[in-house]
């Protein structure tokens, strides 16, 4: 027998993940889908479980010294209807899942699920997003590349509940965001990219590309960023093929239901290209 | 266990179940309104489709504790109103229900997208009924038909 716990209060929460190791429920998007049994039969959880959905302290966006801060009980409805939210933030939730799930669903699920297939993350990884752990031992942030560090893999202790995650604003001359899937909506996708520049005085200060759905976890290469930082737009262009040939290292998708590992790696492997050559 | 307490199709209740039985169980199993379907039982196809503080939620995705405290409506609340008849009549009078099983979970959407927005756009309405699917009608007859309740809706001055 299993314990259900529905705490009122964060600070309860956190008393009951000090004694329990639990699944933690947010919108339940995720968690629904892979306890599934057959209708009518409740789900199958293995061990305890803790409802955060209603824990409305943890239901906000606000910005602190110029970073955005998200509460994990919010949602992707609100997160898209707020002025404070990135374009290209808001440009992957539209394209996240439906209306209804996007109504239930957090942006914090999505990090605590950390599928290779997690359109957020690549958004996240981009902006150098950082995740608020929170236990009775305190606070602690952790940036998002650290934490996720496999195929459903987090650096989460089990009386840690994922309170907030984090997101410095930037100012990007321009972004890109890409996503391949089956249909347009309700469609888990083979492929996704998010891009970012920044160019002043014809020079390239910033360049970053992060892949989703290609590896065990988002590949976003920091070295490779900095090795092309600092060249003009034309230097960048003649380098265009050096830049595919080391992130072609790191495209290493799997064949499954969804696609093809070939498929997936040229898809990739074209959409970086087409971000670089039009680069301006 | 404690009870878990909220509002169904405007009726207050307190119910003895799991927290993580599926709303949409507990709509058909305990409470017998079959109205609302189950279509894919893993949030893709819509046919679950009920309004939780009149947004649409996926109800075999919700577990019951998620929705403590707040007001449900499903079909078998809805269909008795005047803004329900606007709408399948809409259905009917287009033939955008054929074998009919999408058509809880559709209406539903579009009586969520009539609340945020009474005059959509033909490419709204899309984006609204984008969790929807249906395997009869293709689509099209559907949204001239959630186009045409608005209309009807402005004609006879529904508020929604």
């Amino acid at each position: 027998m299993v314990n259900k716990f529905i705490p009122k209060s964060l600070k309860e929460a956190l008393l009951i993940l000090d004694q329990h190791d639990c699944y933690i429920m947010a919108g339940g998007t995720d968690l629904m889908v892979m306890k599934h049994r057959s209708s009518g039969l409740l789900p199958n959880f293995d061990k305890d479980v803790i409802y955060i959905s209603n824990l409305e302290e943890l239901n906000y966006i606000k910005k602190e010294d110029n970073k955005i801060i998200i509460g994990a009980t919010t949602k992707y409805i609100d997160i898209l209807n707020c002025s404070l939210i990135p374009q290209l933030l808001k440009e992957i939730i539209i394209e996240i899942a439906s209306p209804s799930l996007r109504n239930m669903a957090t942006l914090v699920g999505n990090i605590g699920n950390a599928s290779p297939a997690g359109d957020s993350l690549v958004g996240l990884y981009l902006l150098d997003a950082e995740v608020e752990l929170t236990s009775l031992r305190g606070t602690r942030m952790m940036p998002i590349n650290d934490f996720i560090y496999g195929v459903r893999r987090i650096h989460r202790e089990p009386d840690e509940l994922i309170t907030a995650v984090v997101i410095p604003c930037h100012d990007f001359t321009f972004t890109k965001w890409k996503k391949v899937g089956s249909r347009k909506a309700e469609t888990i996708s083979k492929i996704t990219f998010a891009g970012a520049y920044t160019i002043k005085n014809k020079i390239i200060t910033d360049l970053r590309l992060a892949f989703g759905s290609v590896s065990i976890t988002v590949v976003r290469r920091l070295e490779l960023e900095a090795k092309y930082v600092g060249l003009s737009v034309d230097e960048l262009q003649s380098k265009i093929p050096d830049i595919i040939e080391d992130y072609g290292k790191f495209i290493t998708p799997i064949s499954d239901q969804r696609s093809t590992k070939d498929y997936r790696y040229k898809v990739a492997i074209n959409i970086a290209k087409d971000f670089l050559t039009h680069i301006e | 266990m404690e009870k878990i307490k909220l509002i169904i199709n405007h009726q207050p209740m307190e119910l003895e179940v799991d927290p993580s039985e599926r709303l949409l169980d507990v709509l058909r199993k305990e409470l017998h309104m079959m109205g609302t379907k189950e279509g894919c039982g893993e949030g893709s196809c819509g046919a679950c489709t009920v309004l939780v503080d009149g947004v649409s939620y996926a109800s075999c995705l919700t577990p019951i504790a998620n929705v403590i405290g707040k007001e449900v409506l499903t079909i078998d609340g809805f269909n008795k109103t005047e803004q329900y008849r606007v709408i399948a009549d809409a259905f009917s009078e287009l033939g955008a229900s054929q074998c009919g099983f999408c058509t809880p979970g559709m209406i539903m959407s579009t009586y969520a997208l009539f609340l945020k927005n009474p005059h959509p756009t033909e490419e709204e309405v899309r984006l609204a009924l984008s969790g929807n699917l249906c395997r009869c009608t293709g689509y099209n007859a559907i949204i001239k038909a959630v186009l045409l309740a608005a209309e009807e809706g402005k004609e006879r001055g529904i508020k929604w």
